[in-house]
């Protein structure tokens, strides 16, 4: 997704004179040509997050449209207060952008994976969260980043089950994307499944490979909170049928969007979660290693399938 | 510039110390020490020196209400919104409100944020509107022990923000205890000169030290003037006592302060 993010805002830096990017001293093989044609509209701050957000909400008050970039953990949890107070509390236009949302980091370690950035922002005023599904989903994201005139977050991530599947349709505010509904021509879905981000790369995994796709099953990928069912017309219409979801997620459970989902899809008749999780036994690994360890897996997510069809039945 | 008058400058900070102490009183709100050690800044910043293009971030939140005091003897808020200060529905709390008023620009309490702020609209404004906007910065001592001033004490000499005025209202105090028993700062001139500032240090009471170190001619470097102030200066029974960081003022101690602050040498080091 970062090929895909430095593309799209390049195209923004260039039309928008009012806009920056200013970088936590990350960029390697990403930002040097962009850095080159920005002059001072690009800024390495350097390894000081905390005064990163302050230098941005104060050029933001000073009628600028900054970007500010990192890895996911390091945009969000350390200088969080500084996202509160000096960004959304004064609602200015900057867009914070965390590169390595879930365990896209794996063995760098815990505090490179991000499994708690949705939680911890989705809790602050005034800002918007964008959370891409796949590569060809950034773009869009980012060009509803730079139309909004207060903070937002954009998430940027790599499943460890990446896969290529066909968009059955997106909606072009919320970001939504249906990637599959039921079958057979008349039978109703009897489960909607519901990834945020690139947790849904997981249901794809399924659907390509594991038989998902001749299941009576709608998936959809969320990309942007706070949700918006009124507009979410096909996703509401599934669940509104189905009253059953299973939600998957690269992200730990409290707090995070499924729980958020959950509250807003309300009444549900069944609930399951996909989510990140800890454990006091953790090992170190690839970003798949760790799905594995907590069963975030398109096998799981199969047999939460099933078993969500069986109890139906 | 506006028309520096040291009398005029002396006088005004005279009248908005009791505005202060009657505001205080009123409210029965604490933060008067911090407050009277910084209000001959403000006075001096927004008497004189301070430009309407020009910005001032107050990162020292807690002296909100010397700064309102201030905004309200310069004209710069009114009687009926100065009325309110501390009251329910006001726009005027303890510590600055984000987007209440013109004058400022950034909320502040937390302490560590100002400065980034100010580095911020600094940088903004020499090397991308290219202007002459200044941004002056107000910081307590013991703020210092925030890890995020000095982050962007770096950023803003290595980007050469020459349109920054770092002002430190070192009065020697912080939350609980002296700043040297805390966490020590000093020798805190030197601290900024080798983070890259230009560097002064006045007595913060002394408009003409204040102005001279004002005028001194600038550099590439961002500037830093280290004011020696006493906290709760101009009521005796408040300087350099912890305790008005958080008390409030009984009617018969307010009555004491008013006197005091008419006694000819309370302010003895605001004259030129």
């Amino acid at each position: 997704m970062r090929v895909d993010f430095v593309k799209a805002v390049s195209a923004v830096l260039r039309a928008d004179q009012r806009s920056m990017l200013i970088s936590g001293d990350l960029g390697f093989m990403a930002f040097e040509e962009l850095a080159a044609q920005l002059g001072p509209r690009f800024v390495n701050a350097g390894i000081a997050e905390q005064n990163m957000m302050g230098v941005a909400a104060g050029a933001a008050l000073a009628g600028l449209r900054p970007w500010v970039y990192s890895i996911a953990p390091f945009a969000t949890y350390r200088c969080v207060e500084q996202i509160r107070n000096d960004i959304c509390l004064h609602d200015v236009p900057v867009r914070v952008v965390g590169n390595g949302g879930g365990y896209t980091y794996g063995m760098m370690g815990s505090t490179h994976h991000a499994l708690e950035d949705l939680a911890v922002l989705k809790s602050l005023p005034n800002i918007e969260l964008f959370f891409p599904c796949a590569n060809d989903h950034v773009s869009a994201a980012v060009q509803l980043m730079a139309a909004l005139d207060g903070p937002a977050y954009l998430r940027l991530g790599i499943s460890a089950f990446n896969t290529d599947w066909p968009v059955q349709g997106e909606h072009p505010e919320t970001l939504t994307r249906r990637y599959a509904g039921s079958p057979a021509a008349g039978a109703a879905p009897r489960l909607t499944v519901v990834g945020a981000g690139h947790g849904v790369q997981l249901a794809l995994h399924a659907l390509r490979h594991l038989g998902l796709d001749r299941e009576r099953v709608d998936v959809f990928g969320l990309a942007r909170f706070p949700f918006d069912l009124a507009k979410d017309a096909a996703l509401r219409a599934s669940v509104e049928q189905t009253r059953r979801v299973l939600f998957v997620e690269e992200h730990y459970g409290p707090g995070g969007m499924g729980e958020s989902f959950l509250a807003a899809a309300q009444p549900l008749a069944a609930f399951r979660l996909l989510c990140a999780r800890y454990d006091r036994e953790q090992r170190y690994g690839s970003p798949r290693f760790h799905m594995q360890q907590c069963n975030l897996t398109p096998e799981a997510l199969m047999a939460a399938v099933r078993a969500s069809l069986g109890g139906d039945s | 510039m506006k028309q520096v008058s040291y009398p005029q400058l002396v006088d005004d900070a005279l009248q908005i110390r009791r505005a202060f102490l009657k505001m205080h009183f009123e409210a029965k709100a604490g933060h008067l020490g911090s407050g009277l050690s910084d209000i001959d800044l403000l006075v001096y910043l927004h008497g004189a020196w301070l430009r309407d293009q020009d910005h001032f971030i107050l990162s020292k939140g807690h002296g909100a209400s010397s700064l309102y005091a201030t905004l309200h003897y310069y004209g710069q808020l009114s009687d009926e919104q100065f009325a309110t200060y501390y009251q329910d529905g006001t726009l005027l709390p303890a510590h600055p409100a984000p987007r209440a008023l013109p004058s400022i620009p950034a909320a502040t309490g937390s302490l560590g944020h100002g400065l980034p702020i100010a580095a911020g609209l600094c940088y903004a404004n020499k090397y991308l509107h290219q202007n002459d906007v200044r941004t002056a910065c107000l910081l307590s001592d013991g703020e210092c022990d925030e890890g995020s001033v000095w982050e962007a004490a770096l950023f803003a000499a290595h980007h050469e923000l020459s349109n920054l005025t770092v002002i430190i209202d070192a009065n020697g105090l912080q939350g609980f205890g002296t700043t040297e028993s805390v966490m020590r700062l000093e020798p805190l001139r030197l601290k900024w000169g080798a983070f890259g500032f230009r560097t002064s240090e006045i007595n913060g009471h002394d408009f003409a030290q204040i102005h001279a170190a004002m005028l001194e001619p600038a550099d590439a470097r961002p500037h830093c003037i280290i004011a020696r102030t006493v906290k709760g200066k101009g009521v005796r029974f408040m300087e350099n006592r912890l305790e008005w960081h958080y008390l409030p003022l009984s009617a018969a101690q307010y009555e004491d302060a008013l006197i005091g602050l008419e006694e000819p040498d309370s302010l003895r080091d605001s004259s030129p």
